[in-house]
């Protein structure tokens, strides 16, 4: 039992991860970016649709799902930096705007593709490979060493952009965007262009993020299927306070949130589950306000960066 | 200091005034032209789903009167965020507000009229009442957040949104407030004299639809004739400013932040007395988001929300008659309204606040 629930919390904190990781990256360099919901939800989709048109592929199917959910996050995210970066447009709006193109442009075209029959059910998705040797560790072994290979990719990633973000020479230019842009600027870096890369990393992070949804999860898409995932992923952010290390932990604690919800469930205790679902946003409410350690935004989150500034 | 003040959003309403009757039009060009391109793009054609768009939302009177019907709670919701962001308070929350709204009505007309006798007159407004406390108070919580720890609204009210929902959810499924007979997610169906009376039965044209108008009439008088809304437009300009000249930017948080949760919840209550009259899964299709779009298109001013609502309305009701005759899924009202506001950013961003990047 604790097996499972440990493999069922890496499971569940995976595309969260994977999301918060790019949110954490655009949110250092100063882009709030609310859409991620939108971009996840548009990476969930595409993926799918990479992964049906591929089926001849076999198994490289999910791969192609894989691409055309983070390019199409990317496309997304591009969308975002036009209208939030170049047009200076404010960040809220963008976001919002972005989550509801998503929630239509995606049933939209799911429906003219597939009917309301759901023909793509079914795609190619990424099967349970087990680490050789590792998975064999009794207790443990299993429920680390015996996943779809994003999860792996997700947690090698993490320490990835711990080191770009604390060492090296970037990762503090982009750090330096989102505490102080005009002193950043005024030694040459281009504050507009940081901004913009860091911010299709996210979209592309959250595009994949939903492909994990669609291809690993489970291997179909439905209209919606994010269901507020991509602002969970932005209270991990905010509960790791910014930090990917830290994120990690806060993805890791909302995963187990999830896993030991589904475990109470069928045990048919009587904790309502709705409380489970609520504790992320409330514990990033806590968070924000002080009670849980007090977290520091980047000064300069969400405000536009101009020449007049 | 008070008089330059003056001056400057003088001088912005100026600016308003003189373009809100041009740049709306360009707006919904731009947005109908590529929603056409899209639409052309999967295969449907535009001209046909625009032509069934229309007669589906002003067809006939029945049709119009559903446009109306429509049409409320993105006014409702609107107001609420017109109402937020005059004053610079960027309340993403309306979605969250809307629902405790339609929440404590729920509770009121199920749980508490029925131990009461059968008043339409004392208790339809008393669950009207109730329901704008229930929003105030749960606009009131960032707001106390935001002046008393300096937590960012949009965060806050965005992670509310979600606790808003799963507590309706915890309330109707398996909660207190589920139908008694526990077949479904949902509530019984509130009590005979709490309904919101119907103008024309069998048409849904209900009162809430005068209510709405009210308001918008109302808190345009408030915005623009009253010491009070001037206030809040003064610290919407420029928060520093406006405490410079001795506005306390405490108090206007806090207070526009309940005004717009009640605005919020009373749309709720409207919605569920009036129409559903019972509480429900997904009870909102996300009218507190979309709403972000009436207000911004309407350029915050009140009165001018009614005329984006009743679009936003028609869309609605133009989107289901899409459907029927062309085919392409409804959702894509969702479309529409994203390319509203990108288009809004678009053209407020080339001349309207060239000369404020943090504005909007």
């Amino acid at each position: 039992m604790f097996e499972e629930i440990l493999s069922a919390t890496i499971r569940g904190a995976t595309p969260l991860l994977l999301a918060a990781l790019g949110e954490v990256i655009s949110q250092r360099a100063g882009v709030l970016n609310i859409g991620i919901e939108g971009m996840m939800l548009i990476g969930a989709f595409f993926g799918m649709v990479g992964s049906f048109y591929t089926a001849e592929f076999a198994m490289f199917a999910p791969w192609f799902g894989l691409v055309t959910a983070g390019v199409s996050g990317l496309i997304a995210a591009a969308l975002f930096a036009l209208c939030a970066i170049k047009l200076r447009g404010d960040q809220v709006i963008v976001g919002t705007a972005m989550t509801l193109l998503a929630l239509g442009l995606t049933e939209v075209i799911y429906q003219r593709l597939f009917g309301e029959t759901g023909m793509a059910q079914g795609v190619p998705a990424f099967q349970q490979i087990e680490i050789p040797l590792l998975s064999e560790i009794p207790f443990l072994g299993r429920a680390l060493f015996s996943h779809n290979i994003l999860v792996f990719i997700t947690f090698l990633l993490m320490p990835c952009v711990y080191f770009f973000l604390y060492h090296t020479q970037v990762g503090l230019r982009i750090r330096a965007c989102g505490e102080h842009p005009k002193a950043i600027a005024t030694v040459g870096a281009n504050v507009l262009r940081l901004r913009t890369l860091c911010l299709l990393f996210a979209g592309a992070t959250a595009g994949m993020a939903g492909g994990y949804l669609s291809l690993a999860d489970v291997p179909y898409f439905t209209p919606g299927m994010t269901v507020g995932r991509g602002f969970i992923a932005l209270a991990i952010v905010i509960f790791g306070k910014w930090h990917p290390v830290k994120a990690c932990g806060a993805a890791f604690l909302f995963g187990l949130g999830t896993a030991l919800d589904a475990r109470f469930q069928a045990l048919g205790w009587g904790i309502p589950h709705q409380l489970w679902l609520m504790l992320p946003y409330v514990l990033c409410l806590a968070v924000l306000a002080g009670f849980v350690g007090r977290a520091e935004a980047p000064v300069a989150l969400g405000k536009p960066y101009g020449e007049s500034e | 200091m008070a008089l330059i003040m003056n001056l400057k959003i003088i001088n912005t309403l100026k600016r308003i005034d003189i373009r809100w009757v041009g740049t709306p039009v360009i707006i919904l060009a731009s947005a109908f032209v590529t929603n056409a391109i899209i639409m052309l793009l999967c295969n449907y054609n535009p001209l046909e789903a625009y032509q069934a768009a229309v007669s589906g939302a002003f067809g006939n009177g029945r049709k119009f009167g559903e446009t109306l019907v429509k049409s409320t709670p993105f006014l409702m919701a609107g107001l609420s965020i017109a109402m937020a962001f005059r004053c610079g308070i960027w309340n993403i929350g309306a979605e969250g507000q809307f629902l405790m709204g339609a929440l404590a009505a729920t509770w009121f007309g199920t749980k508490l009229a029925p131990l009461f006798p059968e008043t339409p007159w004392i208790a339809v407004p008393l669950s009207l009442g109730i329901a704008s406390l229930a929003g105030g108070i749960w606009g009131l919580i960032p707001a106390v957040l935001k002046v008393t720890r300096g937590v960012n609204e949009v965060i806050s009210t965005i992670m509310l949104n979600y606790v808003a929902i799963h507590l309706m959810n915890m309330m109707i499924d398996g909660g207190p407030l589920q139908e008694a007979s526990q077949r479904g997610p949902q509530s019984d169906r509130i009590a005979e004299w709490v309904f919101l009376p119907r103008l024309f039965p069998p048409h849904r044209i209900h009162l809430g639809i005068v209510i709405a108008v009210l308001l918008a009439i109302i808190l345009t008088f408030i915005l623009f004739r009253t010491a009070f809304g001037y206030q809040l437009r003064a610290v919407g300009e420029g928060a520093a400013a406006a405490e410079a000249a001795g506005i306390s930017i405490m108090h206007n948080t806090l207070r526009v932040f309940f005004i717009s949760g009640a605005l919020a919840g009373l749309g709720g209550a409207i919605e569920l007395t009036a129409l559903t009259r019972r509480l429900y899964l997904n009870f909102s299709p996300g009218y507190g988001y979309t709403a972000i779009a009436v207000a911004l298109l309407a350029r915050l001013n009140p009165l001018v929300t009614v005329a984006a609502a009743l679009l936003f309305g028609a869309l609605t009701t133009g989107s289901y008659s899409m459907q029927r005759t062309v085919g392409i899924s409804d959702k894509v009202t969702f479309v529409m309204q994203a390319t509203i506001l990108l288009f809004v950013i678009g053209y407020s961003s080339v001349q309207l606040f060239r000369k404020r990047p943090s504005v909007a």
